[in-house]
């Protein structure tokens, strides 16, 4: 098979250096915040820990599900940027690192760990056998080993193809995102009931890995949205892209902020309406005190803001609103995240302080971080993928 | 080949027909007399109708204690038969609307045909909940909130009342994005007809359109703009039609992954369905070269998606059942793998989640007489998802003392009969009188026909 | 008439190419008034006839938003302000409920005007007297070719100059476009005989399926809103039985529930060997046979059934039912002497209903077992 290198325009560039500042500097300030926050209070601590480690999942898991469906789809718009999307999946090799400072305060964070309440409570003994530590141990440690090993044979073969051009490595990639798409079902389902829903082991929703699903999408595509205009603007890509590129971006952005609202909507609604206190729990709980405004509040910044910006065709197509509309909508989604965990820690009223700040600067600072060290040795562009030339000449 | 494989994009229509050829294969049907063949499929389909006409008329004079439906089993096959046959009608939209969006041209060929097969599953739904109430000319009047001389308004918090408002609007929306995509096509069938009767026909229909740009931007901001707002809009209704049963307190009903889950049970069973009708229709008609086995196969992929996507709904509920500790959630699903209608369940579990894992072979994707029976199973399987969840957890409700086994009467089975017969007599029909392939559409999309620069 | 009025110049070409290149170059010559027409929309025709996007989105927009603000408020207003009920517990204004509905109303308003302003307002359609109706060059446009027209009002048009520049262009045909006659000379008249058979016709449909709704069919089974009914209707005739009432009264030898006739009347021998007790001497029954004996048997009998009586000397005293004959007769025996009476004591058949009869005769058996207790008895 002849290698179908393609003759386009790329340079690999250093990225812009603010970039770089903000990476390292972010991280290293969250570090230290984030240090002094567990030194400070460990228990608020091990909660805001829960919380990063949904948002840097959602978006590793995020970015390669976008990987994974563009290959099964074979989409052409998205294969220029597929590799920003590939550097940003490998925060799933620093993912297990963020979660054991939790492991450390398993305690403080769940319920079903403390025997005598088990014990004593009939519901609790009744899950004991999912709602364990060894299970829940287990079950964590397949599934960051399963996402590694996906991230690993999906993005290696990608970058194989920059040197040889080999399209039945595409054909690899189809049949092993093919795969993927099940087991990334089945494993996020489960991290979400795991980590956040077990936080109130009473409660249940069958919707809620459809919910963490919504956010995974938008951790995924707002971080790769933001990244490749600034890139584009900052000529790191291959040269002839135009907003047309973007558009598609811009849809999905604007399409997933109205399917998350449809699914928060739907769990929310079921459950206002058939009124069963088991289940209605979980909202009061969001609805005293100052969580009152949170859970408004979430409702203006993660949908009527987004929906209103990104609703007319040009605004997709717009490099600054998207670049903005892209950490908004990640900021909603930490926010989301937020109001989903910490009613647990502070149930009379919201907390914000420099401790939640923090670990948010940590969260961006790694996710830039992971990025900048990925492209520090790796070409920005698929330039071997037999698409990327389709991908280029894209126009709506 | 595979060189070419990821580099230069696929034909949507293949071999390179001419517009004219276009225009002709596409209104062939309609400028014949319809052969032997057609008469016969439309003898069928019509004394299948008659079957249900029948059966209603009784149903009707009688009463609809004609029907199976007892205490408490008050919901039965008049309900599932509707949540069915609305699903079914999901698939065109979303291959009209959703596809679209998503740039996918394969869906041109297929298009308008699956639009029309949505709107005759919707009326062919509608009839259900109109019928069911007993006597409709009573109850059909009071589902609109207008001032009564009861000075009563409807119930806005009942979702039997979101169905009606989403389903009417479904259906206006969908009749109209249909009609808007048949004025082109009403013009060039204006021009090039012989017959005078007809000439004034597609006159009319066609409004007058002129095939001009400064119109075609209009239309094309407008098409686009349907698209976007019938997205939303078939996810609603099915979400609405799940909502029937999830607001419910019912053990097996009430849970909240039932939106998306129905969605994705409609878009896979009315797949299922616009697929097996396509294989018959593009060997009838000649069309292969347009519903091309790409197409079939790149529908069987969805097929696959969505059926997995239930899979998981499935395994959802029985792990949050188990989950929950509610103990009449955990009996509601043992019940139902193993309780009096197990038969049912096991049917709806093979049919919709192993078979469709067939799927996964290219082979079987791009080979037609499996497909077509794999589709046949899926909506056999769906029809009895709909049952497995009215019936097991109405007939093991709360009250065990109420606890009491359903079983259909012929007059069930007759309706159910006569709804196929409805529309497939809607759809024989369509087929002859009006393009089942949107001509301006595929015009655009062949290699060809657009100007020379950039990809899209 | 004479002389034909030119509407336009056409000019048809075969490849999309070449009808961008002709648009772009028509536009950039300064042409305003001239059109475009394609089988199907050409990519990049609107930029190359430097035409701006369309705003109809804003219709979309305003009017979606307009359904939203009416199903809110129509809702609003109806559950929580006209006739509010309780529904299942939940608040009149419950926005959560509100919600599918209000997204509906969005969509069905905003697709439904914008359609209906697309065709009215931005395309003026339906429109049938257009001069490119008919003409060959419309038979080409719908089919397979692409063709171009430059009106003859716009300022620039020179019928050479025009016809020039599409042979430039590589027009493979270039067409006159005229208006129709009758498009012209057409003015709408007032009397005109079509308008008013139209006018006649749709007045007797409407006139016909309002007298025949309103008058024939809501009189009609079913749609008489149930004012005829197959119910009796006190005090007036009746169709059910010849006599014109709809209840006969009852047949000979019917007998009330609760008033069969007593079988065993002026028969004590055979009351006594065949009527049975069917109640057994539980507690109930004999606090129940207690009550009632005290009541109507305790004045004539004493509370003991000894035969002291409170009558006083008013009646002969009554015997004493702890005799050896009445200790030997059977309960129904006994029966038989509270259902026909005997001697001075009437019948007490209408004072205690069957089963009390029968528990009044277990408390008697009580009393006679008392008065004749045995030794084993106290232990």
């Amino acid at each position: 098979m002849s290698s179908t290198l393609n003759k386009v325009d790329y340079v690999k560039k250093d990225l812009p250096p603010l970039l770089k500042k903000l990476a390292y500097g972010l991280t290293a300030v969250g570090l230290v915040l984030v240090i002094l926050a567990y030194l400070t209070d460990h228990t608020r601590s091990a909660y805001n820990n829960v919380i990063l480690l949904m948002f840097l999942i959602s978006i590793g898991l995020g970015s390669l599900f976008l990987v994974a469906i563009e290959y099964l789809g074979g989409a052409v718009w998205s294969t220029p940027f597929r590799r920003i999307a590939e550097f940003l999946a490998a925060i799933l090799l620093i993912v297990p690192i963020v979660a054991i400072p939790i492991y450390f305060n398993m305690h403080e964070l769940y319920h079903w760990l403390h025997h005598e309440a088990v014990e004593s409570d009939p519901v609790l003994k009744g899950k004991a056998a999912y709602l364990n530590i060894k299970f829940f141990t287990i079950r964590v440690v397949a599934f960051f080993a399963v996402w590694i090993l996906f991230y690993y044979l999906i993005t290696n073969n990608s970058k194989k193809q920059d040197t040889t051009g080999d399209p039945e490595l595409t054909k690899r990639n189809i049949r092993l995102s093919a795969i993927f798409i099940p087991i990334f079902a089945i494993t996020l389902t489960f991290t979400a009931i795991d980590w956040m829903m077990s936080l109130e082991a009473h409660w249940f929703s069958t919707m809620f890995g459809v919910y963490y699903f919504a956010g995974i999408f938008l951790g995924g595509i707002t971080s790769v949205t933001f990244l490749l205009v600034y890139l584009n603007e900052k000529g790191n890509l291959v040269k002839g892209l135009v907003p047309d590129h973007y558009y598609s971006f811009g849809v999905f952005m604007f399409g997933f902020v109205n399917f998350w609202a449809y699914i928060a909507f739907s769990q929310y609604m079921l459950i206002w309406y058939a009124n069963l206190p088991e289940e209605t729990i979980w909202f009061i709980h969001r609805w005293e005190g100052s969580w009152v405004a949170v859970s408004l509040a979430i409702i203006f910044i993660h949908f009527v803001i987004p929906f209103f910006v990104m609703v007319s065709q040009g605004s997709k197509m717009n490099a600054p609103k998207l670049k903005f509309m892209a950490i908004w909508i990640l900021i909603a989604h930490y926010i989301d995240l937020y109001w989903i965990v910490m009613p647990t820690f502070s149930p009379k009223g919201a907390v914000f302080g420099w401790i939640e700040f923090g670990f948010l600067v940590l969260g961006l600072g790694l996710v830039l971080l992971v990025f900048v060290l990925k492209a520090k040795n790796n070409n920005l562009v698929p330039i071997g993928d037999p698409k990327l030339q389709r991908g280029i000449d894209f126009r709506l | 080949m595979s060189n070419n494989e990821f580099t230069q994009e696929l034909s949507v229509i293949e071999g390179k027909p001419s517009l004219r050829s276009l225009d002709e294969i596409i209104s062939k049907p309609l400028d014949t007399k319809p052969d032997k063949k057609y008469y016969i499929a439309l003898g069928v389909t019509l004394t299948m109708l008659t079957i249900g006409a029948v059966a209603l008329a009784y149903s009707f004079y009688y009463g609809i204690g004609l029907w199976g439906n007892n205490n408490p089993v008050g919901w039965a096959w008049p309900i599932v038969n509707f949540v069915f046959w609305i699903g079914i009608g999901h698939a065109g939209t979303l291959i009209s609307a959703i596809l679209f969006l998503f740039r996918q041209k394969w869906r041109t060929g297929i298009a308008r045909f699956a639009e029309g097969m949505t709107i005759f599953a919707v009326i062919t739904a509608m009839i259900f909940p109109i019928i069911h109430t007993g006597r409709p000319w009573v109850a059909a009047v009071y589902l609109l909130p207008y001032p009564s001389q009861h000075s009563l308004w409807v119930n806005f918090y009942s979702p039997l009342l979101w169905d009606v408002f989403a389903v009417s609007t479904y259906f206006t929306v969908s009749f109209t994005f249909w009609y808007v995509g048949l004025i082109p096509d009403f013009a060039s069938l204006r021009d090039r007809t012989k017959s005078k009767v007809k000439k004034i026909i597609y006159s009319i229909t066609s409004l007058g359109w002129r095939h001009s740009n400064r119109h075609w931007r209009h239309y094309e901001m407008v098409y686009l703009i349907l698209a976007g707002l019938a997205t939303p809009l078939v996810l609603s209704v099915h979400t609405v039609v799940s909502f029937d049963f999830a607001v419910a307190q019912l053990p097996g009903w009430h849970s909240t992954i039932f939106p998306p889950y129905f969605v994705a049970g409609a878009v896979f069973s009315g797949f299922a369905m616009v697929q097996n009708v396509l294989i018959f229709i593009r060997k009838i008609f000649n069309y292969e070269h347009i519903i091309t086995l790409d197409t079939l196969e790149k529908m069987n992929k969805i097929i696959l998606l969505t059926g997995s996507m239930v899979g998981y709904a499935y395994t959802m509920e029985f792990f949050i059942a188990w989950y929950s500790g509610v103990p009449t959630e955990v009996f509601t699903f043992v019940n139902r793998a193993f309780g009096d209608y197990s038969w049912a369940y096991w049917i709806m579990f093979s049919c919709n989640v192993f078979i469709p894992q067939l799927f996964w072979f290219k082979k079987i994707r791009r080979t037609i007489p499996i497909m077509f029976v794999i589709a046949v199973f899926v909506n056999v399987g769906m029809w009895f998802e709909r049952f497995v969840i009215t019936v097991t957890s109405l007939s093991r409700d709360f009250l065990p003392s109420s606890w009491a086994y359903f079983k259909p009467t012929i007059v069930d089975g007759a309706l159910l009969l006569g709804s196929f017969g409805l529309f497939f007599t809607l759809v024989l029909l369509f087929t002859k009188s009006l393009p089942v392939i949107s001509i301006a559409e595929v015009k655009g999309v062949v290699d060809g026909s657009q100007p020379s620069h950039g990809e899209h | 008439m004479s002389e034909k009025i030119l509407y336009s110049y056409s000019a048809l070409f075969d490849t999309p190419d070449k009808i961008i290149h002709a648009a772009k170059t028509v536009a950039e010559k300064g042409f305003k008034k001239f059109d475009v027409n394609t089988p199907y929309p050409v990519h990049g025709m609107d930029k190359a006839m430097k035409l701006t996007k369309s705003k109809i989105g804003w219709v979309t927009l305003v009017f979606g938003l307009t359904g939203t603000l009416t199903a809110v408020t129509m809702m609003g207003w109806m559950m929580a302000v006209d006739y509010p009920i309780v529904i299942g517990g939940k608040p009149y204004f419950g926005l959560p409920g509100f919600g599918p509905i209000m997204f509906e109303l969005s969509v069905l308003f905003g697709a439904v005007i914008t359609v209906v302003a697309l065709l009215m307002f931005f395309l003026k359609l339906p429109n049938n007297s257009h001069p490119v109706h008919d003409t060959e060059y419309m038979k080409n446009v719908s089919s397979d070719k692409y063709g171009i027209l430059i009106e003859a009002t716009d300022p620039k048009f020179n019928k050479n100059e025009v016809e020039a520049l599409f042979q430039e262009l590589g027009a493979e045909k270039i067409l006159p476009i005229y208006f129709d006659e009758e498009e012209i000379s057409f003015k709408p008249k007032i009397f005109d005989k079509k308008f008013i058979g139209f006018l006649v016709i749709v007045a007797a449909i409407t006139s016909l399926s309002v007298y025949g709704t309103m008058n024939k069919v809501l009189y009609m089974i079913p749609f008489s809103w149930m004012s005829e009914q197959g119910k009796s209707i006190p005090q007036e005739t009746s169709k059910v039985f010849k006599n014109g009432s709809d209840m006969l009264p009852p047949v000979k030898g019917t007998v009330a529930r609760g008033y069969l006739p007593y079988r065993f009347k002026g028969q004590p021998d055979k009351a006594a060997e065949l009527l049975v007790n069917p109640l057994l001497p539980t507690e109930e029954n004999l606090a129940l046979g207690k009550t009632k004996f005290n009541i109507y048997c305790s004045p004539c009998h004493g509370y003991l059934a000894d035969g002291k009586s409170r009558l006083n000397g008013n009646f002969p005293a009554p015997p004493t039912l702890h005799s050896n004959k009445v200790r030997n007769w059977t309960d129904g025996r006994i029966y038989h002497v509270i259902m026909e009476g005997q001697n001075v004591m009437p019948s007490y058949a209408h004072q205690l209903s069957e089963k009390e009869r029968w528990a009044v005769i277990n408390y008697i058996r009580v009393l006679q077992r008392s008065f004749n207790a045995k030794e084993s008895d106290l232990l």
